[in-house]
This record gives C-alpha cells, sequence and structure tokens, in this order.
C-alpha cells in the first residue's frame, strides 16, 4: 500500500496543528473588558470607507472609556474594540465575522461596512445569536432575512430619494429624463432602483437605466450612451472611489445636465478634493451632517459635542460614516445600561424595545430591525462645500441648477 | 502489509471522531481542509493523470454553488439540491470538455482558465435569479450551531472520500491506464488504440462532479455566496498546488499536499495576515523550484511504486 | 453620432490595449511562457509614475521610458533569476510558477502602497478636442499615440536590430539559433526584459486616465489574453490588430449588452476564437 509515509504525515500536521489552537484558545479566555468585534476593509477598494468606521469606533470607546467604561449593573467595564482587516472582500468579512465570535469571543459584533457585507455576515451572527449593530446598511434587503439580532442605524433608502426628488420636482420643473447608472452592488442598486420608483412616482421619463460592474475602471461607453439620451438629472450610485472617477469622466467627455446627484461621494472631502470646482452643484445624501443639533443622551451629549471631539483628534470634519460608527456604539452602551447586563438575550431586548436619543438623531429600530425615526439631510456642493438643504431646520441654503 | 495500514486507519479513525472530540472552530477548518482535498483529487483525474492542465475547477465549483444555492432558495430539499447541482455540472463539463480538449497545452490552460470568468459574468448579470453583485443568500437552517458545523462535516467528509475512491478506481482501471498513456504520449497513445477523446472527457467530467458537490455544500455551508468569490481563480489554483505538493498523479498526493497545505495556510493566515497571499505564493515557488515532483515522489519519503509507471528523472 | 462616439471611445482605449498586450505576447511567442506577473508588471510602472509625479512632479507622458527601463531590469532579473530554471518545463509548472511569483508581487505592493485607488490628477486638466459630434479626451488621446509609437518602435527593433533578429532566431528555432551563436539563456532574459519594459510603459499611460490598485492587475491580464488570442501570438502587427479590436468590441458590446458585460464578451470571445481558431486573426501557428 502507498499510503504509509502519506498518512503518517498527514497525523502529523494535525497533530501540530491541533497544538497551536489549543494555545490560541487558551489565550482569549481572560476577560475583564467589554470586547466588540469590528470585520473592516482597511484595504481595498472601500478602503477609505473603512478607515471612517474606524476612527469613529476609537471616538466612541475612548470616550467611554474616559468615564470608566459602559455601566453594567454596578460595575463599570471598560471597551475593547476588536478589528480586522477584512481587505474589502465579502466572503473573508463572514469569515472574520465568524472568527470574532467563535475564537476571540467578542461579546458582540458591528457590521462589515456596507448593505452587501452586512448581509452577508448578518446571517453569521444570526447563527451565535449575537447582537450585531450595522453602521452602514441601509437597503430593506439586508433586513428581509427576519433576523432578530441585527440592527441598523441607517434609515431606507427611500428616505433619501423622496426628498431629492421633491427637491426637483419644486425647484426644477422643467426636468424630464432621468438618466440612472447604479454600481452592481446591493446598496448603491437598491437606492437607484429606489430612485427609479421616486422618478416614475413624480412623472419623469427614466431613460437611461445601466449597472456597472464592481471595480469598473472605465465609464467610457456608459457616459457615451447617457449623453445620447439626452437626460436632465443624471443619478449615478456607488462608493467613493466609483464617484470620484464617474465624475472625471462625465467632464471628460463633456456630460452635463442641470440636476446631478451622486451618492455615495459627494458628502466626503476625499470627494470634494478630488473633483475641485467642477463638482459644483452636485447634490446627494447622507444620514447626518456636522451641521446636526441634536442634543443627546449618550457618552456624547450633542451633535456639537461629537463634531468637536473629532475635529480635535482627527483634524479632519467628520462625515455620516464616522458618524454612524460612533453612535453604533453609543446605541449599543445604552442598551447595555439599560439591560444592566452583558447577557445576549437581555441586551438584545433593549435594543429591540429602546428609544435611543443620540448625536446622530434619535434611533428606535422598527419590526424589521433598521432604524426609521429621523430624517436624513440632502446636501449639495456650493462652493466647495456641502450645504444642507433639506431638513428644514438645518437648512444652509437653497438648491441651485446646473451643473 | 498490516503496518502499513495503520496510518491510514488512524486517520479515517480520526476522521470519523473528529466531530465528537473537536470545537466547532476546528471542526470548520476540517471540512475546508476536506473540501480542498476532494477539489485537490478532482483535479487529479485530468491534471495529474492525464497531463492536462485544467484551470476550471473554480467553474465547477462556483457553478456547483450557484446551483445548490438558486435550488434551496426554490425550496428544495437541501441534499437534493446538491446531488442535483452535481448532475448539472457534469452535463455542463461534459458539453464543454468536448470543446476545448481538443487543444493542448497553454491554450487547454487558458480555455479552461476563461470558462470560470465567464460563468462569473453571466451570473453577475442575471440579477434576478442570481443576485448578481449582490450575492445570494442561502436559507440558513434552524438547528444549533454545533450540530450544523457536525452536519456539513459529514458532508464534505462524503464528498472527499467519494473523490479519493473514484481516483483509486481511475488509478487500477483501464482508463486510467489509458490516461497515464496520454499523458506521456497523446499522439502515440492514439495511435495504439486509446479512446483519448473519450477518456479525456470522462476525466473531465469526473474532475467536475466532486467539486460541484463541494461547491454546493459550500453555499449552504456559508449562507452567502457572490459570483467574485464562488468563481475565485484561487480554487483553481490550490488544489492544483496541493497535488503538485503531495504528487500529482497519484492517489494519495492529493489528499496529502492538501491536508499539508491548508495547516500551513491557517497558521499563516492566523498569525501574519497582512503577507499572508505573499507568503503562499512564496511557498509556491520554493516547491516548484525545488519539489516539482511532490512529497510522495521525493527520494527520501518515496514508497515502492510498481515498475510500470515509474516516470523518468 | 451615438456611433461614431463609441467607435472612437473603442480605438482610443484600443491603441492603449495593443501596448499592454505587446509584452505580453512577446514573452508567450518567445519563451513559451504564460507571464501571470504581467498585470502587476503593469501596475508597478504605474505607481513608478504616479510617485515620480506627486513626489517629483514629472508628467506620466514624459515618464514613460523612466517606467519601462525600471520594469526592464525588474524583468531581466526575475527571469535570470528565477524563470530561467523552468524553462523548457510543462505548461502547469510554469504558469503556476508565474502564479505564486504574482501572488509575491501583488502582497509587496499591497503592503508598500496600501491598496487604496490612486489617481494622478493633472492641473490643469488636459481637456478634450472635439471633432464633429465625437469628443476625444485629450488623455487618451496621447496615451494611444504614445501607445502605439511604442508598439511600432518595437517593431522595428525586432525587424532592424542585432538583438531583434536574435530574439526572433530563438522564437523560430532555439537549437538552430543557439547553433548560429546565439546566447539564448540571455535573449530569454532580455525578451522578458522587454515585456516588462512595455508593460511598465503601458502602466505609466495608464496613470493618467484610470486609478491604480494592486486590485486591478488581473483585468489588465485578462485583456492582454484576449488580445494575444484575438491578433495572433508572434506577430506585433497582429497585437495592434487585436488591441484595437479588443477596445471597439468593448465599446459596442457596452452599448449593446450593457456595460456590465464588456468584459463578458471578451471572455467569450477568447473560448469561441481558442475553440475554432486559436491562431487568431493574424497569427502563424506557434507554440501549442
Amino acid at each position: 500500500m502507498k499510503l504509509s509515509p502519506a498518512a503518517l504525515l498527514r497525523l502529523l500536521s494535525r497533530f501540530a496543528f491541533a497544538l497551536t489552537l489549543a494555545g490560541v484558545s487558551m489565550a482569549a479566555a481572560a476577560q475583564n473588558m467589554i470586547l466588540i468585534g469590528a470585520p473592516l476593509p482597511l484595504t481595498g477598494g472601500l478602503a477609505p470607507e473603512g478607515l471612517k468606521l474606524q476612527r469613529g469606533y476609537d471616538l466612541w470607546a475612548e470616550e467611554v472609556n474616559k468615564t470608566g467604561g459602559i455601566s453594567v449593573g454596578n460595575a463599570r467595564m471598560p471597551v475593547k474594540m476588536v478589528y480586522y482587516d477584512y481587505q474589502s472582500n465579502t466572503p473573508r468579512a463572514v469569515q472574520l465575522a465568524e472568527k470574532l465570535i467563535t475564537d476571540d469571543k467578542v461579546n458582540f459584533l458591528f457590521s462589515p461596512f456596507g448593505s452587501g457585507a452586512t448581509k452577508a455576515a448578518s446571517a453569521v451572527s444570526e447563527k451565535y445569536g449575537v447582537p450585531t449593530i450595522a453602521p452602514t446598511a441601509s437597503s430593506v434587503e439586508v433586513y428581509d432575512q427576519h433576523y432578530k439580532n441585527l440592527f441598523g442605524t441607517y434609515t431606507p433608502n427611500s428616505t433619501l430619494t423622496e426628498p431629492i426628488a421633491e427637491l426637483v420636482r419644486k425647484n426644477a420643473p422643467q426636468v424630464a429624463r432621468v438618466a440612472i447608472l447604479a454600481r452592481n452592488d446591493l446598496y448603491p442598486l437598491a437606492l437607484a432602483e429606489e430612485f427609479e420608483r421616486s422618478s416614475k412616482a413624480r412623472g419623469l421619463n427614466v431613460v437611461y437605466f445601466e449597472k456597472y460592474a464592481i471595480g469598473t475602471l472605465d465609464h467610457a461607453s456608459a457616459i457615451t450612451q447617457m449623453r445620447a439620451a439626452k437626460p436632465d438629472w443624471i443619478i449615478a450610485t456607488g462608493y467613493i472611489n466609483d464617484m470620484v472617477l464617474v465624475h472625471k469622466q462625465m467632464s471628460d467627455q463633456n456630460l452635463r445636465a442641470p440636476v446631478v446627484t451622486m451618492i455615495n461621494g459627494p458628502a466626503y472631502q476625499e470627494f470634494i478634493d478630488a473633483t475641485g470646482a467642477l463638482a459644483n452643484n452636485v447634490t446627494t445624501a447622507s444620514w447626518w451632517h456636522p451641521a446636526a443639533r441634536y442634543t443627546s443622551k449618550d457618552v456624547f451629549k450633542s451633535s456639537e459635542n461629537f463634531t468637536n471631539l473629532f475635529r480635535t483628534k482627527y483634524k479632519v470634519e467628520p462625515d455620516f460614516t464616522s458618524a454612524g460608527a460612533a453612535v453604533a456604539g453609543a446605541v449599543l452602551q445604552m442598551a447595555i445600561e439599560t439591560a444592566g447586563t452583558l447577557d445576549r438575550d437581555k441586551v438584545r431586548s433593549a435594543l429591540r424595545d429602546g428609544k435611543f436619543a443620540t448625536f446622530f438623531g434619535p434611533i428606535a429600530f422598527g419590526p424589521e430591525g433598521y432604524a426609521n425615526s429621523y430624517t436624513p439631510p440632502v446636501l449639495q456642493i456650493q462652493g466647495g462645500k456641502p450645504v444642507v438643504l433639506v431638513p428644514a431646520d438645518i437648512k444652509m441654503a437653497d438648491f441651485g441648477l446646473g451643473v | 502489509m498490516r503496518a502499513r495500514l495503520i496510518g491510514p486507519a488512524a486517520a479515517v479513525a480520526l476522521l470519523i471522531a473528529l466531530p465528537f472530540i473537536a470545537d466547532n472552530y476546528i471542526l470548520r477548518i476540517a471540512t475546508s481542509m476536506l473540501m480542498y482535498a476532494a477539489l485537490a483529487s478532482s483535479w487529479n483525474y485530468i491534471g495529474g493523470f492525464a497531463g492536462y492542465p485544467s484551470f476550471a475547477t473554480a467553474a465547477f465549483f462556483g457553478l456547483g454553488a450557484y446551483a445548490g444555492g438558486i435550488l434551496q432558495s426554490k425550496g428544495i430539499p437541501m441534499v437534493a439540491a446538491w446531488l442535483i447541482a452535481g448532475v448539472i455540472v457534469a452535463a455542463f463539463a461534459s458539453a464543454v470538455g468536448r470543446a476545448i480538449l481538443r487543444l493542448r497545452g497553454h491554450y487547454f490552460a487558458i480555455a479552461s482558465l476563461v470558462i470560470a470568468d465567464v460563468l462569473r459574468e453571466v451570473i453577475n448579470g442575471m440579477t434576478g435569479v442570481t443576485g448578481g453583485g449582490m450575492g445570494l443568500n442561502v436559507p440558513v437552517m434552524k438547528i444549533d450551531v454545533t450540530t450544523q458545523a457536525r452536519l456539513f462535516y459529514a458532508a464534505m467528509l462524503v464528498v472527499a472520500a467519494l473523490a479519493v475512491v473514484t481516483s483509486a478506481f481511475l488509478d487500477r482501471s483501464r482508463i486510467g491506464f489509458g490516461l497515464r498513456c496520454i499523458e506521456q504520449n497523446e499522439d502515440v497513445a492514439l495511435r495504439l488504440g486509446v479512446h483519448t477523446a473519450r477518456y479525456k472527457t470522462i476525466a473531465f467530467a469526473l474532475s467536475s462532479i466532486y467539486p460541484a458537490l463541494a461547491g454546493a455544500v459550500y453555499a449552504s455551508w456559508v449562507s452567502y455566496i457572490d459570483p467574485a468569490e464562488a468563481f475565485d481563480v484561487l480554487f483553481s489554483i490550490k488544489p492544483i498546488i496541493m497535488a503538485l505538493l503531495g504528487g500529482a498523479g497519484t492517489v494519495a498526493g492529493p489528499i496529502v499536499g492538501a491536508f499539508i497545505f491548508q495547516a500551513m495556510e491557517e497558521l499563516v493566515w492566523r498569525n501574519f495576515l497582512s503577507v499572508h497571499l505573499g507568503l503562499l505564493g512564496l511557498i509556491v515557488v520554493l516547491l516548484i523550484l525545488f519539489l516539482p515532483q511532490g512529497l510522495l515522489r521525493h527520494r527520501l519519503l518515496r514508497a515502492r511504486r510498481r515498475p510500470l509507471l515509474v516516470k523518468a528523472p | 453620432m451615438l456611433y461614431l462616439q463609441v467607435l472612437v471611445n473603442g480605438v482610443l482605449l484600443g491603441g492603449l490595449y495593443s501596448c499592454i498586450a505587446v509584452g505580453f505576447s512577446l514573452v508567450w511567442g518567445v519563451l513559451n511562457i504564460i507571464n501571470i506577473l504581467h498585470g502587476s508588471l503593469i501596475i508597478l510602472g504605474a505607481y513608478a509614475a504616479y510617485f515620480a509625479f506627486t513626489l517629483l512632479g514629472i508628467n506620466p507622458f514624459v515618464f514613460v521610458p523612466l517606467a519601462g527601463l525600471l520594469l526592464f531590469v525588474l524583468g531581466y532579473g526575475l527571469q535570470a533569476g528565477v524563470i530561467n530554471r523552468v524553462m523548457g518545463a510543462s505548461v502547469l509548472i510554469t504558469l503556476t510558477l508565474t502564479f505564486g511569483l504574482n501572488l509575491i508581487l501583488e502582497n509587496a505592493m499591497i503592503l508598500a502602497f496600501k491598496a487604496d485607488y490612486r489617481k494622478v490628477v493633472l492641473d490643469p486638466p488636459l481637456g478634450l478636442i472635439e471633432i464633429g459630434t465625437a469628443i476625444l479626451p485629450r488623455d487618451r488621446l496621447y496615451a494611444m499615440l504614445l501607445a502605439l509609437i511604442l508598439v511600432g518602435a518595437l517593431y522595428v527593433l525586432l525587424r532592424t536590430t542585432r538583438i531583434g533578429r536574435a530574439i526572433v532566431a530563438v522564437r523560430m528555432d532555439r537549437d538552430a539559433a543557439a547553433l548560429m551563436g546565439v546566447n539564448v539563456e540571455r535573449i530569454y532574459a532580455v525578451t522578458f526584459g522587454i515585456g516588462a519594459f512595455m508593460a511598465g510603459a503601458a502602466g505609466s499611460l495608464m496613470s493618467v486616465m484610470f486609478p491604480i490598485s494592486p486590485l486591478t492587475s488581473v483585468t489588465f491580464l485578462g485583456k492582454a489574453f484576449v488580445i494575444c488570442v484575438l491578433g495572433g501570438l508572434g506577430s506585433i502587427p497582429g497585437v495592434m490588430v487585436g488591441g484595437i479590436m479588443l477596445g471597439i468590441l468593448e465599446s459596442f458590446g457596452a452599448l449593446w449588452l450593457g456595460p456590465d458585460y464588456s468584459t463578458t464578451i471578451a471572455f467569450v470571445l477568447l473560448l469561441v476564437l481558442l475553440m475554432f481558431r486559436p491562431t487568431g486573426i493574424m497569427g502563424k501557428r506557434g507554440f501549442d
């Protein structure tokens, strides 16, 4: 029989390997802190967003630990964030989520970035019963699995598209033809479909709707076709890197329109830096803006205070992604404090039933798991900065026409 | 003769006992190892025995994963979905094989590699059925985590075992002998009366079944697949490396290679996450430069072989 | 009017594609090696141009020959040091080796440069030219012209210089060339180096148009494959034709099937060609 040396080798490798694992699991046992796991895209196409999330988490953890930690019953326990880089690769995010639960033994999880990865990783949280807060998942498709452990702080995509469509109808009634270009990814595609719905509901004619593959570098064909369709309103969806590229290639081909909306991109400083003067009058929406003026019962006390703390620590303005991360922490903290324990079932109930007054806005999770309790701001770039158009109480300017 | 059986017997005993003595994390790793053992063994039929460098494993795996996943999301019971997926992919492989097995060397390699790309793009585009870039969520089973882990481990164990048994069968059969003739010199084999086209197609189709089953099990196991991942070229490359590591063209080679490679990879992944691809690359380079015949054929470890099949040094 | 623009888009990109593929074709034709590293070499050239631009202010178009030279040295060294050991081995061995080397290079780039996208932003932007109803972005136009010049230069090199003739001789019949006094090993290294040169030059050209990241290397590798099979191995005019054809096909494909299918077309075409005409449009029956 030929198998003898082979089987020996196999056994040896198995044992060596089992020993390694044993060593590691023993190390993870000691624990007098609250461990929160967060798989992040620290490298890869979504790296800019990953770093923003990390900043938000780190700021929150720092502020909490300054007070001694989260109060759990009678004691205060400090918080420790456990990060892994999933390199913008969704399946790796799922594996890392599982590793965080089974290996690093975290108490709770924050979802990876974006609707797609959040949905993928939510299966793991549900399997293990770990309450998970999603800081950046707005598409209702993410929550259609009826999971009990997923809580999303973003309001659904329609809360972005409806206000913008309404603005367009009121301020630019001559707009009739709409062109939509969407990234073939969960959130951007879902958002684009919402835009289609909102446009059609107002009698607008969608003359172009195409998707581009993830990682597309050359949008020339799509832009050529859009130009031929003579749109009045151009809507492009994707993430920062995509939007910068689309915008540049649009100006390469001299594609202009009275209204141009891009999500996600213009709300970030990086987009403005990369596009310069050409970005004027581009509209976008986000779930939060430093102009917000909420007072809150969380560790930050108010939106202004959060913005100041963030600016001091990182020397840049916070955007909605970092704020979303920080509020995920804030909400989790409040839920634990309400529950008075780290027991997952009790914390889950506290999350489900709670009404949280945060610096991000009033957050209450609906029956499907996502929040629908505040109005996300609509922004437009004017004079090189994003200004708020909606909601009225923090409005900074009027709608500008023509890109 | 008896002494030679102790090794494999102990290994088999360990494999069967594992679900009852190991925790979920180890089970997960073991399941992954078995999956790759199946992939590597399957590749061996066409790559090792027949000498046709097939890079199509990822295509079969991904197609199996999607077929199984879609069937399940339409309500078909899990195991039935797996089996149907296997049949679909085998039919696909036979059809495609007829077209590309006429090519040799580099051209065959590229053609087999490109199949996965085409499939991936097609599936990416069929957003309505497959979810496209948004991925496919396979229904999660409503049983506890530990039982699930054991279930999937058992499923992969069965797939791997079948792949190995098929390999052993091929090794000793007329077809296997024919494939080896093809590998040595196809034109001569043809002239000597070997049914080259038929044997190659059989080997290619066989090399698709177990990756398809593994893919379908995988989809159910991880509950979420997307095109970029299911058709990842690494599902083609890693089995080849594993088979080369252990010794292509032998029965035990791919299995040994799979376990050793995976153990190395797990160690590297845990401790050197940021350089783990580079280290893997380094291992591959060293393997090719210094150990191209694989561990099992290395002088120090070579077991006695039947004289007819000794390769020229 | 739409069709004209689509055609223009395709041709502009096609010129660049030729430059991307010619190095790959040369290595495949002469060394009989499919160089999986090729895509990463292109990206490395692009990074070199990016850093030369942001740190030293050198315009990427000007930097093209320098990028090429840097990559030439790397390519020569790689072939002479590592790849030479498997010359003549089976497809499996050489393919897997270059795959492993590619993993190392990609990881090194990710570590050194991070996987974030970098963009060369020329200030002031180059703008565009309008010819009739067609719009030609200047950066793509210059890139295309430079690319075609480079490919043409390579063609002349192979036809007229001593080393070029030696390379062709090795490709036609290695043993005969050796008998004629050609140092085959050195020619292999030089050829690989030239392939890397063209990759680096293409990368430098591209850095102005597209964002750079190690993650995009596999896209370019795929295109190089298709162009080689389209145009046929062993023929530089074939690569030019193949490159422009691919550009046009992708452009029209995006028009008729949607932008998300443009890469699929290339691959389906590749498969069809492999099945029915592996030598391509203008190729000679070469190595199989």
